[in-house]
C-alpha cells in the first residue's frame, strides 16, 4: 500500500542553551488524521508543532512533511511553509491590512496569483469561516473569535496539506471558544489533516482521530481518544486528566 | 542711551531672510531624505543575522552620534579636500552632513522600531511561506514605519535646527543670512529675533504637520 504519511518526525531533539525541552520525540502523521496534542505548559507540546514548518529549528532529528526533509539545506523551506498552514494562539493577524488583504497576501505574494482571483478565493474562504461581510474590515474591529476564524482562512489560502494549530483557543473569551472550535470540526470532517496543540479535552475526545500526551520532553501517551480519555494507561497522564478534570 | 526696538528693522528682515530660509528648507529636506535612506539601511543592517553588517552600522552610528556636527561639518569642508584634492560646494556639503548626521539617529529610530513589533508578526508572515525580506517589506515594515513617525518628526526639527551650525562652512542658509543683514543693518536684536521667529514658525509647522499625518494614519485602521 502506497505510503499516505504527511508528517513524518524522527528522533527530535530540541534545547535552548542547556535546557533540554524535547528529548527525542517519533511520530508519524498520515494524510487526513485529526491529531491532538495535549500535555502540561512547559512540556514542549508547542516547540514540536513549531519545529514541523521550522519556525523553530531542531537540534536534531529529522522531520519529513510531505515527502520533503525540512532539514536538508535543499529544501526550499517557504515551499514546505504553504504547504503546512499554521495558526496561532495569539491570532497574529496583520493589523495594517484588511481582513481580505490577511487572506489574500499568501496568495499573491507567494503563489502569484492575480489579485482579482486571489480575492475571489479569499471570499470564498471568508464565507466558509463565516465571516464574508467582514472582508473590508481591519482586525482591530473584530472579537478574538473572529480573528481567529480569520487566521484560519488565511492558513487556508495557500491551499495546505496539513494545517498546525498552536492552543487556537486558549487566547479566547469562553464564550467565543466554540465558533472557533466549530471551523475547525467543519475542516475536519472535510478531511484536512491537522495538528492540533490544545487543552480542549472536548474536542480531542470528539474530533481527534489520535491524542497525544507529551510531558517532560516525550510522547507519554499516543492512543485513539476513547482509549486515552477512559483508560489512561500512562501514570503522569491520569494525574494530568484527573487535573483538567477538576476544572 | 535706550535701547530702541525698530520695528521696521524687524519687518524688513524677513524678505531679506526669504533666500536664507529657501537655503535652509532645500538643505533640511534634501539631507533627510538621504538620511532616511541611510539610516533605513543602517538601522536594517543592525539588524543583521552576520556580524559584519552588524560591525558596519553599529560603527557608523557610534562614530556619528560621538563627534559632534560641528566638527563633522568642518571635517568634510575643509579637512576631506586636503586629503582628496575636490571642493565640495557648501550647499552639497551641506545636505551631505546633515544626511550623514542624521542617518544614525534615524538608523536607531528604524531598529528600535522594527524591534518594538511583535515577533508573531515575523512569525505569521513566514508561515504563509513569505521570504524573510517578503515579511519585511509587507509585513514588518508598514507597521514599523508608523511607530517611527513621532521619532522621525523630532529629528525632522533637530536637523531643521542643526542646518544653522553650517554657517561656519558658508552654507548661506536662515542664520548666516541674518548674520549678514546685521553685518549691514547693526540691527542685531531685531534680525536675529527674527531668525528666531522664523525657525519658530517653521518647526511648529512640522510637528502639526506630523499630527495630521500620524492622526490619518489611525484613523486608517479603525474606521
Amino acid at each position: 500500500m502506497e505510503s499516505t504519511e504527511m508528517i513524518k518526525i524522527v528522533n527530535l531533539h530540541k534545547n535552548y542553551g542547556e535546557l533540554e525541552v524535547i528529548k527525542g520525540i517519533n511520530l508519524e502523521i498520515r494524510a487526513g488524521e485529526v491529531v491532538c496534542i495535549i500535555g502540561p505548559s512547559g512540556s514542549g507540546k508547542s516547540t514540536v508543532l513549531r519545529c514541523i514548518n521550522r519556525l523553530e529549528t531542531p537540534t536534531s532529528g529529522t522531520i519529513i512533511v510531505d515527502g520533503k526533509d525540512i532539514m536538508d539545506s535543499e529544501t526550499d523551506i517557504n515551499h514546505v511553509r504553504t504547504e503546512a498552514g499554521m495558526v496561532f494562539q495569539q491570532f497574529n493577524l496583520f493589523p495594517h491590512m484588511t481582513v481580505l488583504d490577511n487572506v489574500t497576501i499568501g496568495p499573491v505574494k507567494v503563489r502569484k496569483i492575480s489579485v482579482t482571483e486571489a480575492e475571489k478565493l479569499g471570499r470564498s474562504l471568508l464565507e466558509k469561516v463565516g465571516l464574508a461581510d467582514k472582508a473590508k474590515n481591519y482586525p482591530e474591529q473584530l472579537s478574538g473569535g473572529q480573528k481567529q476564524r480569520v487566521a484560519i482562512a488565511r492558513a487556508l489560502s495557500l491551499k495546505p496539506k496539513v494545517i498546525l494549530f498552536d492552543e487556537p483557543t486558549s487566547a479566547l473569551d469562553p464564550e467565543l471558544v466554540g465558533e472557533v472550535l466549530e471551523v475547525m470540526k467543519q475542516l475536519a470532517s472535510e478531511g484536512m489533516t491537522m495538528v492540533v496543540v490544545t487543552h480542549e479535552m472536548g474536542f480531542a475526545r470528539d474530533v481527534a482521530d489520535r491524542v497525544i500526551f507529551i510531558d517532560k520532553g516525550v510522547i507519554q501517551e499516543d492512543n485513539a481518544p476513547d482509549a486515552f480519555f477512559s483508560n489512561p494507561e500512562n501514570p503522569r497522564l491520569r494525574d494530568f486528566l484527573g487535573k483538567v478534570a477538576e476544572h | 542711551m535706550q535701547f530702541q526696538f525698530d520695528w521696521s528693522a524687524f519687518f524688513e528682515s524677513f524678505p531679506m531672510l526669504m533666500r536664507g530660509i529657501k537655503f535652509t528648507i532645500v538643505i533640511t529636506i534634501g539631507g533627510l531624505v538621504f538620511g532616511f535612506l541611510i539610516g533605513a539601511f543602517m538601522g536594517l543592517m543592525k539588524l543583521a543575522r552576520h556580524v559584519v553588517p552588524r560591525t558596519l552600522a553599529i560603527t557608523y552610528i557610534e562614530a556619528i552620534r560621538g563627534t559632534p556636527m560641528l566638527v563633522q561639518a568642518m571635517f568634510l569642508y575643509y579637512g576631506v579636500p586636503m586629503a582628496m584634492g575636490l571642493r565640495i560646494p557648501p550647499l552639497t556639503a551641506g545636505i551631505i552632513i546633515i544626511a550623514i548626521n542624521s542617518g544614525a539617529y534615524i538608523a536607531e529610530i528604524v531598529r528600535g522600531s522594527v524591534q518594538s513589533i511583535d515577533p508573531g508578526q515575523t512569525e505569521a508572515g513566514r508561515s504563509i511561506g513569505l521570504t524573510r525580506s517578503q515579511t519585511m517589506l509587507y509585513i514588518v515594515w508598514p507597521q514599523a514605519f508608523k511607530r517611527m513617525i513621532p521619532p522621525l518628526g523630532n529629528q525632522f526639527i533637530i536637523s531643521l535646527k542643526d542646518t544653522s551650525l553650517l554657517m561656519v562652512i558658508g552654507v548661506g542658509e536662515l542664520l548666516r543670512t541674518g548674520q549678514e543683514i546685521v553685518a549691514v543693518s547693526f540691527k542685531a536684536f531685531e534680525v536675529y529675533l527674527a531668525v528666531a521667529v522664523v525657525y519658530l514658525v517653521m518647526t511648529l509647522t512640522i510637528a502639526r504637520g506630523l499630527r495630521v499625518l500620524e492622526n490619518h494614519l489611525e484613523m486608517k485602521t479603525k474606521r
